[in-house]
Formats: C-alpha cells, structure tokens, sequence
C-alpha cells in the first residue's frame, strides 16, 4: 500500500520537477560567446538554419538546434523559454521585438548576407529579364523606396508602391513563391499578403506585363516549388548561398541583411497584458482577422465534403472489385490494382500523399490547391472506406446472396439491390467516423500553402503572436463541427434501425 | 400418384452428375428425372449430399461433372444464361434469407420488378395475391424481423411463388422452425403441392413424406441409395442402411 502511495506521489511530481528541470536549464544569452551549449531556435531552411548548424550543432558543448516552421513559432518558442535564443534575419527580427515588448536583438551581428530573388535553372531568359527591370528600379530610385515604405521609422508607410497606370497585362501570370511570415518583407494584412517582395515583384510584373499570382507556402518549400516549375520565381527574403545555388538559380541581389540574435529581456517587465477580452478584439476583431477563420473553415468544409464524396465512391468502387474477386474470382487484374493501391496509400502518410500530388504529380501543372487537396484527401479516404465496406461486405450473409441469386438476378443486381444497401447500413457509423478523421487530416493543407481552417489559425498566431486565442478558436470550430457530424448520424442510424424493428 | 407424375413430362433430366469438393467426393453420379408435377422428397442422414444435390439444380453449387437438363436446355452448358433459368426455378432456404432491409411487399416485388418482368403495380396486385394465398395479408408493410420462424418461411415461398417458377426446391424448409410452427409451413406446401407444383423438397419431416410425396429419394454414400413411393421406401426398406436410417428418425 504504502509503494502505491509513493508511486503515486512520484507520478505527480513527475511533470511538475521536469518543469522545473526545464526553467532551470534556460541559459542566459548574452553575447555570441554564450551560444555554445544553449538551445537556438531557426526557422528551417533559413541561413539562420545554416549558420547554426554549421556553427555550433554537434559541439562540444552540446548545443542544440531546433527547428521551426515559421519564424513566428520560433519566436513563441522564445517568450516560453523553449529556446534560448532566436537566431532569424534582422528586419523580421526587429518586426518581432516591436510587437513583442519582451524580446531584445543582441548588439553584435550574426552573419551579413543579400537578398535575391530565386529562379529555375531552366528560366535564364526571365532571370535576364528581371535583372535587368531590378536595375532599372534601382536607378529610377523606386527600390529605394519600396524598401523604405518597410523599414525606417520616419518613412515607413510614406512611399507606397502604386503601379503605374494602364499596364498592359497580356504576357501572362506571373507565379511568385513566398513565405508569408517574414515581416516586412512579405507577411498578412487585411487577408492579403503583402511587403518589401511582394511590391517588388509587383513593380516586376508591371515592367513584364504580367498578372501577379502570389502562392504561399512553406519556407523550405519554395525551392522545390521554383524547381518543379509550380512557381516562376521565389522571393521571400531569399539569401544567396552556396548550397542553394547547386539547385536554383539567383537574381542579381536586391538588398543587403543580416541575421541576428533575438533573446528575452529580462528587464522588460512593464509588458502590457492584455486581458481576455481586449485579446479577443486583438485576434478577431481587430483587422478583421476573423475573417481568416470564416475563409479558412470554408475551405476545409469543401475540402472534406468533396473528398469524402470522392473517397466513397472509390472506396465503394475497390470494395465491390475485391468482394467481387473474392466471391466468384473475376476482376482479377482490377483486384490485384486495387490490393497495390491500398498498400500504397494505407502505407504510407496522408501528409507524404498530398505532397507528392501537389510537387510531383502535379508538379508541372498550374491546378488550383483545392482540387489538389481533394484528389489527395479522397485518394486516400478511399483506401479505408474500401476496407471498410468490404468487411460490410463481407459480413452481410452468404444466404442473402444465395437468395438473390435464386430469384434469377444476376451478380451486379443483387450486389447492387441486396448486399450493397444492408453492407452500407452495417459500415455507416465507421464510414462517419472516416468522415471525421479526413475532416481533421485536412488540417495538413497548409503544407502546400492552401488556408484551410488551422492554416487561418496560424496566420492570425503569426500575426499577433498570440498562441492561446487562435488556437483554441480553431479547436472549439473542428469540435463542433465533428458533435454536430456524430449526433446528424447517430439520427440517420436510428432511423435506419426503426425498419428492421 | 406415381403413376400420375411418370405421365407428365420431363422437366428436369440428371445424367451422371459428380460433385467435388478438391478430392473430396459429395455426390457420384447421380442419375434422375423428375416430371411435371412430381413431389419429390429427399431424405438421407446428414452430410449425405442431399442439400448439395438441390442446390446444384440451380447451379448455387456447380457439378463437377455430368449434366442437368431443365425444360430441355442444358444448364451446365456455360453459354447459357443461368440467371434466366434461375428465375423458373424457386429455392426456399432453411435460414429463410429474407432481406432484412425491405417489407414484405418489397421482398416479393423486388425480383420481378428489377427483371422487368412485372411492372410495379402489376409486381403490387402479385404480391397482394400471394400473400392472401400464404395468409398474411396484414404483413404487407412490415419487416422481417417482425415476424416469427414460421411467418418468414411462408413469405419466402411467397417471394419465391412470385417468379411464377415452374419447379420450386425445398432446402430442409423446417429445420430451422420451433415445432409449433413447422404445421403452418408445411400446410402451404401441401396446399403447393395439389395445385401441381412441381417440388423438391429435402426434409427431416417423415410424415410429409409419407403423406404429400409422390417419390421419396434416399442419398447415402453419395448416391441415390434407394428410391420409390412412400408406399415402397417407408413400408419395406430393402437398403439395410435405409432400415437404420428409418429406425432412427421414425422413433
């Protein structure tokens, strides 16, 4: 009894001495010779990422480097103190410790750098181009200016950038790659993406007659989007590095950067808190950042219906093909397709499928992200509705096959009028469970930069650097829309069950 | 009676059927004809071939050899069309098999309407027919799982009867029944069998056999061990395996 007691009292400790362990093994950064040992958070694929990496991962001093999808979740991670120190370029850097009043940039400079804007290896004719429209803008002084409009505190926001009036736009879109938590030079504001590259691939497109099409995405990602020709161009604070250079091809640079080091400041403690309310105008109501929300949650929804319809019909389609072969063994060579494909997709993460779809498959095609979505969501949700109703299938007895059979109907019909409406019956609540996971795997579009619901949570984290509110919004909405699901089909079964009683 | 029946012509000619299961032999060759209007009961003890022999009829099993003539065509042959043949041949399941998903109604009406034989008010007055004729008119709009053993027996001849077959096989048809309800089920078949159905009937009830049997079949050791009236069969059993047989279920 009494080793229970101490068990169960170590249980409890558990979390909070490991919590403790953890505030204390937070290391003061002070200056660059602190870094050894400390944990640094990047942004992944970033030259902070290199840097880091090539500076201090694997020390002696067993520094560790952790790796962030966007630089805003490196910096939460910062303020939480899961990281010591924040290793990012230095205009988003001081972006940051503007709207965060607890954070400081360190005096010395990590690494100097410049920015270009990345091209296909394949594309020289647009590279020549575009350096030549970037010289021509630096001469007229207008890339002066749009950088300026970002950065400066007595001219920002004085300089923006208008296109000049009647431009031609008959050669084209023009796609443009981008990372759009990179303030000020591309980020969200009032639901568009804007900043320093943004205006001036604007100026660009102006000078090439060309529509501008901005595709966001991850920062890692925006290579092998250049690459595979899903984009014509990347700008998104882009540094030239040898590294990327064996891949993509780069501009002449535009500006010059540095990367930095942000830490907290230990003597901010006059940081304004909000309370509850003022912090949901902050994350809703202000900008109309709900908006993020609303367009978001459409996408997912249309997301899910439509690739829940498509995997039914799939699934359906494999299910039939398999109990098919398996009853009276035709379809052989449809069967064996069938087996491979579920071997495929069961096999393998629905995360890897949309990305293979979206960069390989469609690689070279310009298809709209929601199709995308839908084709992978749907390729996939097939592979577990077939399995699904083919145990249905299964399961319905073999008199009732024989009975149809008796009567005269052939194969398909009594499929069709017998088995197929009782096997339906028997898998609807796990067909509705399916739904509910495919409508929360959704939340992975952002990977290939479609807004679905969480991406629109993640946009407004980014943009107030607010964890709790956006992320809880976003839960509550998944949660209800899977109870309202769960009780429209317990309805739909109960009124199933009501004729066979 | 017999006499009655070897008048009418043949509907079904067996020849030489053989059915296997790998090596395992169920039936060997087996060699019968039945007339219209025959009513042929098949006993045996179990695991006898005697439910494989009726469902090979109508190809739910197929043999492994030999042919079965059905009005002249040869089913076996794989160039006929074994879902037309089928629907001139009624099948009453033990476990019954009707479909849980649909009323009564739509039990009897669902073959001939999606065979397009019936249109659906025609397919509405048949089964309005048939299920006076089986006497549960009232059930028209339930489902099975309202119903008791019996009750679902009679609407499965019933949705059989709709197909207007030209023979019905019987597949141990109360075996699956409480004893109340086995007189209920077999009085329809009875009342089936004067109105000249043509029937095959496997059963475990002696007295029907003796009683509404034209001809009384008896499978052992895969074959067709004896045969012939009721009269002949249940009064003096030459087959010493038969004697044992009678001895046992006529307790």
């Amino acid at each position: 009894m009494k080793s229970y007691m101490t068990r169960f009292t170590f249980l409890l400790l558990l979390p909070i001495v490991s919590l403790l362990i953890a505030i204390k093994a937070f290391a003061a950064v002070e200056t660059i010779d602190d870094l050894p040992g400390t944990k640094i958070g990047v942004q992944m694929g970033t030259t902070g990422d290199t840097y880091a990496k090539d500076e201090y991962e694997g020390d002696e001093a067993g520094t560790r480097i952790e790796r962030f999808n966007k630089g805003n979740d490196a910096i939460q991670a910062l303020k939480q103190k899961k990281v010591d120190c924040v290793i990012i370029d230095e205009q988003p850097a001081k972006a940051f410790v503007e709207k965060n009043g607890e954070l400081k940039i360190l005096e010395e400079e990590f690494a100097e750098e410049e920015y270009a804007i990345c091209i296909s290896k394949d594309n020289t004719e647009l590279k020549e181009k575009i350096n030549e429209i970037l010289s021509s803008l630096k001469e007229e002084g207008i890339l002066d200016q749009i950088i300026r409009n970002y950065i400066g505190d007595d001219t920002k926001g004085k300089f923006p950038y208008e296109s000049p009036e009647g431009v031609q736009r008959t050669n084209g879109t023009l796609v443009m790659a981008t990372n759009a938590y990179f303030r000020p030079y591309e980020y969200f504001e009032n639901n568009e993406i804007t900043g320093i590259d943004v205006d001036i691939v604007r100026a660009i497109c102006d000078r090439l007659g060309m529509e501008l099409k901005i595709d966001n995405m991850e920062f890692d990602s925006i290579i092998t989007a250049v690459q595979s020709g899903k984009a014509d161009l990347g700008a998104a604070g882009m540094t030239v590095t040898e590294e990327r250079l064996k891949n993509i091809d780069f501009t002449d640079t535009y500006t010059l950067a540095k990367q930095v080091i942000i830490v907290l400041d230990d003597t901010a403690k006059n940081v304004k808190k909000l309370s509850l309310s003022e912090k949901f105008h902050q994350n809703f109501i202000q900008n109309n950042r709900w908006r993020y929300l609303t367009d978001g949650l459409a996408n997912t929804i249309i997301i899910t219906i439509f690739a829940a319809l498509l995997g039914i019909i799939l699934g359906f389609l494999v299910a039939i093909i398999r109990s098919s072969h398996e009853k009276n063994g035709s379809f052989a060579f449809l069967d064996m397709l069938c087996r491979l494909y579920l071997t495929v997709i069961r096999g393998t993460p629905v995360m890897i499928q949309l990305l293979i779809i979206f960069y390989i498959i469609f690689g070279s095609v310009d298809i709209n992200k929601i199709l995308v979505a839908v084709i992978a969501f749907g390729l996939n949700s097939g592979a577990y509705v077939a399995e699904i109703v083919r145990g249905g299938i299964l399961s319905i007895d073999q008199g009732q096959f024989e009975a149809g059979r008796s009567l005269g109907l052939n194969f398909a019909q009594t499929m069709q009028f017998i088995i197929i409406p009782q096997a339906f019956k028997s898998v609807l609540p796990a067909l509705a469970n399916e739904a509910i996971v495919l409508l929360k795997e959704t939340s992975i579009c952002g990977y290939i930069g479609l807004t679905d619901l969480t991406r629109g949570g993640d946009i407004i984290r980014s943009d107030t650097y607010e964890a709790f509110m956006p992320l809880i919004a976003v839960a509550v909405i998944y949660l209800i829309i899977v109870v309202v699901l769960t009780k429209c089909v317990g309805k739909l079964e109960r009124r199933l069950k009501v004729n066979e009683r | 009676m017999s006499d009655k029946a070897a008048q009418g012509k043949v509907l079904l000619e067996i020849r030489n059927m053989t059915k296997a299961y790998g090596d395992h032999i169920v039936l060997e060759n087996i060699n019968i004809d039945v007339h219209q209007g025959e009513v042929i009961a098949i006993i045996g003890p179990s695991g006898c071939g005697k439910s494989t022999f009726l469902r090979s009829i109508n190809l739910l099993e197929v043999p492994t050899a030999g042919t079965i003539s059905f009005e002249g065509t040869n089913i076996t042959d794989k160039s006929v069309n074994i879902n037309k043949v089928r629907q001139k041949i009624g099948m009453v399941f033990q476990q019954f098999n009707l479909f849980p998903n649909m009323t009564i109604q739509e039990n009897i009406m669902l073959a001939p309407v999606k065979l397009g034989l019936m249109s659906k008010s025609e397919a509405e007055k048949e089964a309005k027919t048939l299920l006076e004729r089986v006497g549960l008119s009232e059930k028209a709009n339930v489902y099975p799982a309202m119903l008791s053993g019996g009750q679902k027996q009679r609407i499965a001849i019933a949705r059989s009867l709709a197909m207007k077959p030209d023979i019905m096989l019987f597949d141990e048809p109360t075996s699956a029944l409480d004893p109340e309800m086995v007189g209920e089920v077999l009085n329809l078949m009875k009342r089936l069998a004067s109105s000249g159905m043509t029937m095959l009937v496997v059963t475990h009830e002696m007295g029907f056999a003796k009683e509404v049997a034209s001809r009384v079949l008896f499978f052992d050791e895969k074959i067709i061990k004896e045969e012939g009236t009721p009269a002949e069969v249940f009064g003096n059993p030459k087959a010493q395996r038969l004697r044992d047989f009678l001895q046992k279920v006529l307790v």
